[in-house]
């Protein structure tokens, strides 16, 4: 409407400096200027039009969007969304993953409106952490690649969820990890193949291939590992070592139960039970090629290097070993006394337990732990932390879980924290599951 | 192992955790507050008889914070230096204890928080002094004002025009002192609408292209508000109400409730916006009836760090009568009494061509209108600015303050979703959305 702007030129000039354009509404009577000053009368007649050109709107154009393909997986609960959703925002955002790996699990999806939220919080992650970007796309279905291509700033969905051949024969180290680990996700058979077929011709890409085969480790990936741990690379063959001890049964476990069991009896006396350790008295060079260091790297506790060894074994022994040489269950174990020794030998079976997700250990460390109160003399506070973010919840007695006694020390009331928003997020995927 | 046994809570009923994140100023502190919570920063955390909470946190100073809060009010009492109110170590403290994890057997209040407690305590007790409502009084003091208020907006009348004589393009060069100024005079004749209204046209010179327009068009609506005010004997009553009312006369809600009509309705709960200003936040919920068709606006106002009415929850049907204020539109409306809640479902969405000509309506009552409840079947479209387009072909931009609207998106997929929202001269202000399961979503 010309008219329009002309008023806002002369305003923009002011009316010392320029006439007053003349006004006509369509349909109205032209207004009579009753005001004798040109300023007043350009505003009034601003009036008109101003109310005039809103009344008088007309809706524009605008093209649409072509839809995102359906969905099959259905949404999760609304208290499944509203638990992601806090965590969106800023509570235990170290559990997003696992939520979503939950949510992945049940074959279900992220619900739509907390997408933008998701999608950013993966973006802002770092590319050397990509499992939450994987994760992120997977939970979010077709409605996920549907937003990315619409914001730049989530490519990385395509990455993660359709990865082409092209990724993997003309992609980046990223591209070619998301494709290996979508594939790993999928068919951890042929992802090694795929793997076993790359080997020979790859140099430093073979930690990345070991740490995508993190996911899903089975006893069909031993011998792939046990040829790693002749490689020349010592990153390599650290990964191959680490991924081995994973695997209970796996000959460098059989290996290591062998060593633990000479640094470790029960013996009974007048005094009652005690468990006796022993530790290794070198580092032989098996045990260097089973991935054990001779002496203490950067860690916080300055630790001898007999003691070190100690905790290298232990940490790389299947536990079923202790349940079978001693005859006793994992909490009967960490019930019998073993003096000095009990912190590392804590620290080397919360270790081992971890690698090995054994969640009858985890569980009964964590019991134990928090029976015992101020911990940090026993158990480090980090290793109860991450203790409490790998066990099933359900199995931490469920009274610990339930106790509102959740005050200081600080390490206990994180812990007791963590297991009950995990013990309820579970439940609520589950439930969810059980629904469908 | 021994463990104590569950106590049941004590001090006051739990708040939801909802309930708590929607005391902090912004969502930063939302987020902060959240992190903190599941933090281990506590050194101390304690409640007490009757809803007191306190607790001690580890900062960036030395000393730990110290951290008071009564519940009844809601008041805050913390040492960190933060100007935010109230502070991410009240309000974390505040989901601790939603979550439970504050003890309430731990004994007394330490020193600190128990002196001031009780400082609060005798506040409550005197109360803030009520005047004596005298009639005669009353009538004087109510023609002072009227007086006021006319020689205010004379000055205005004058300021406009003299804007438009010198033109506005100096605008664009004043600081916020230029706009502030007029405003302050406003507030000295007792006309506080149009300051807020003076006040919030400072960021126009700087809100991007089109800034000449939208000045120009602020500044001719306060003068026919100014012209209005002068010729009110001349004006229908109900139209004298809206000018009054858009100068910042206020009416008791008795008065309202006496005179008003009454419209009782499923009342929709369409959406709602949050303003804050002058550390007042005012809620703007919209509500439309399911019988009547009619469009409501409900007000609520709390000063910065105090809990906004939460009673009328957005995507639920309220079964109530609405007195409404009088007004050439009559929109805004008080709850008089609501006498159930029920589980809504979508809103019957209208087409974009439906909503103009209701807006173009309402404005022919009422010319300063500028939100107007919109509920639409659109899908959003993305040409150069995020918009919405409906079945017929025809699209509205989104108001540029409401940002990149993701989750609207989202939940569309690019498909049709119904969006309940505020119309605006600048473009929809979208405020929820039904997501493919009809749940509400607030945007």
């Amino acid at each position: 409407m010309s008219t329009w702007q002309d008023l806002v030129t002369a305003s923009l000039i002011g009316t010392e400096r320029s006439a007053v354009p003349p006004v006509a509404v369509p349909g109205l009577p032209t207004p009579a200027d009753a005001p004798a000053d040109p300023a007043a009368i350009l505003l009034d007649r601003a009036a008109l039009l101003t109310v005039a050109r809103r009344g008088g709107r007309l809706a524009g154009h605008a093209d649409p969007l072509p839809a995102a393909e359906p969905d099959p997986a259905a949404v999760v609960s609304p208290a499944a969304g509203r638990r992601l959703a806090r965590m969106l925002s800023g509570e235990h955002p170290d559990l997003l993953a696992e939520w979503l790996s939950a949510t992945v699990t049940h074959g279900r999806r992220v619900p739509a409106h907390l997408l933008p939220a998701l999608l950013d919080r993966a973006r802002r992650v770092s590319s050397a952490g990509p499992e939450l970007r994987r994760l992120a796309a997977l939970a979010g279905g077709s409605r996920a690649r549907w937003l990315a291509g619409l914001n730049r700033d989530w490519a990385f969905v395509a990455a993660h969820t359709r990865p082409g051949d092209g990724a993997w024969r003309l992609g980046d180290a990223g591209q070619r990890r998301g494709y290996l680990a979508a594939l790993r996700a999928q068919d951890p058979d042929a992802a090694r193949e795929l793997i076993a077929a790359s080997w020979d011709a790859a140099g430093p890409e073979r930690v990345m291939f070991l740490s995508v085969l993190a996911d899903r480790l089975s006893p069909a990936d031993e011998p792939m590992l046990e040829a790693a741990l002749g490689d020349r690379a010592q990153d390599v063959r650290g990964w191959a070592a680490y991924l081995l001890a994973s695997l209970p049964r796996s000959a460098l476990g059989q290996r290591m139960a062998e060593r633990a069991l000479g640094c470790m009896r029960i013996e009974r006396d007048m005094r009652g039970t005690r468990l006796i350790a022993i530790p290794p008295a070198e580092c032989d060079a098996a045990m260097r090629r089973d991935g054990i260091t001779p002496r203490p790297g950067g860690g916080r506790l300055p630790l001898d290097d007999r003691t070190h060894l100690m905790l290298e074994v232990l940490a790389r022994t299947p536990l079923l070993t202790w349940s079978n040489e001693f005859g006793r269950s994992a909490e009967q174990i960490l019930a019998v006394p073993s003096g000095a020794w009990e912190p590392v030998l804590l620290a080397g079976w919360s270790r081992a337990a971890m690698a090995q997700l054994d969640q009858e250990w985890m569980a009964a460390l964590i019991n134990r732990a928090l029976a015992d109160g101020p911990p940090g003399k026993l158990f480090g506070a980090e290793i109860l932390r991450q203790l409490v973010r790998r066990v099933d919840p359900a199995l931490v007695a469920s009274e610990t879980i339930a106790s509102r006694d959740a005050g200081p020390p600080p390490a206990i009331h994180d812990a007791i924290t963590v297991l009950r928003f995990r013990y309820d997020m579970l439940k609520e995927l589950d439930v969810d599951h059980s629904d469908g | 192992m021994s463990v104590p046994r569950v106590r049941v809570a004590t001090v006051a009923e739990r708040w939801e955790r909802v309930r708590v994140l929607a005391l902090a100023p912004d969502a930063p502190s939302q987020r902060a507050a959240q992190s903190l919570a599941s933090g281990r920063s506590w050194l101390l955390t304690g409640a007490a008889e009757p809803g007191a909470l306190w607790g001690q946190c580890r900062g960036s100073a030395a000393t730990p914070y110290r951290i008071v809060v009564d519940l009844a009010g809601p008041a805050y009492q913390c040492s960190c230096p933060s100007r935010k109110f109230p502070c991410k170590h009240a309000l974390a403290l505040l989901l601790l204890w939603a979550d439970g994890s504050v003890k309430d057997d731990v004994g007394d209040p330490p020193d600190w928080a128990a002196s001031w407690l009780a400082g609060r305590a005798a506040q409550v007790a005197h109360g803030p002094a009520r005047e004596p409502a005298d009639p005669k009084t009353a009538a004087k003091r109510a023609a002072q004002r009227e007086a006021r208020v006319a020689s205010g907006l004379g000055e205005l009348d004058r300021w406009l025009c003299d804007q438009v004589r010198q033109g506005l393009a100096a605008s664009q060069q004043a600081g916020y002192g230029h706009w502030d100024d007029i405003a302050a005079r406003m507030i000295d004749a007792q006309a506080p609408g149009l300051a807020e209204r003076l006040r919030a046209l400072a960021s126009v010179p700087h809100s991007g292209a089109g800034w000449d327009g939208r000045l120009l068009e602020e500044y001719a609506l306060l003068r026919l508000l100014a012209v209005a005010y002068r010729r009110r004997p001349e004006l229908p009553p109900p139209l004298r109400e809206t000018v009054r009312s858009r100068i910042g006369f206020s009416l008791r809600q008795a008065d309202v409730l006496a005179g008003g009509a009454q419209v009782r309705d499923h009342w929709q709960v369409l959406g709602r916006r949050d303003l804050e200003q002058d550390r007042i936040r005012t809620r703007r919920t919209w509500l439309q009836g399911r019988t009547t068709g009619r469009p409501a606006l409900v007000l609520s106002f709390a000063p910065v760090g105090q809990a906004l009415d939460d009673t009328l929850s957005v995507g639920t049907d309220a079964h109530a009568d609405l007195v409404f204020y009088p007004a050439a539109v009559p929109l805004r409306a008080i709850v008089l009494t609501k006498h159930d809640v029920l589980d809504g479902g979508p809103p019957a969405g209208d087409t974009i061509a439906g909503l103009l000509a209701s807006f173009a309506a309402a404005l022919a009552g009422d010319p300063w209108l500028d939100g107007w409840p919109a509920v639409l079947d659109v899908t959003p479209a993305r040409s150069c600015v995020p918009a919405v387009s409906d079945a017929a072909g025809h699209a509205l931009p989104l108001h540029p303050g409401a940002g990149d609207c993701w989750p609207l998106f989202a939940i569309s997929a690019g498909r049709p979703v119904t969006v309940a929202g505020e119309w605006t001269p600048r473009g929809l202000w979208p405020l929820t959305a039904w997501d493919e399961g009809g749940r509400a979503v607030v945007l």
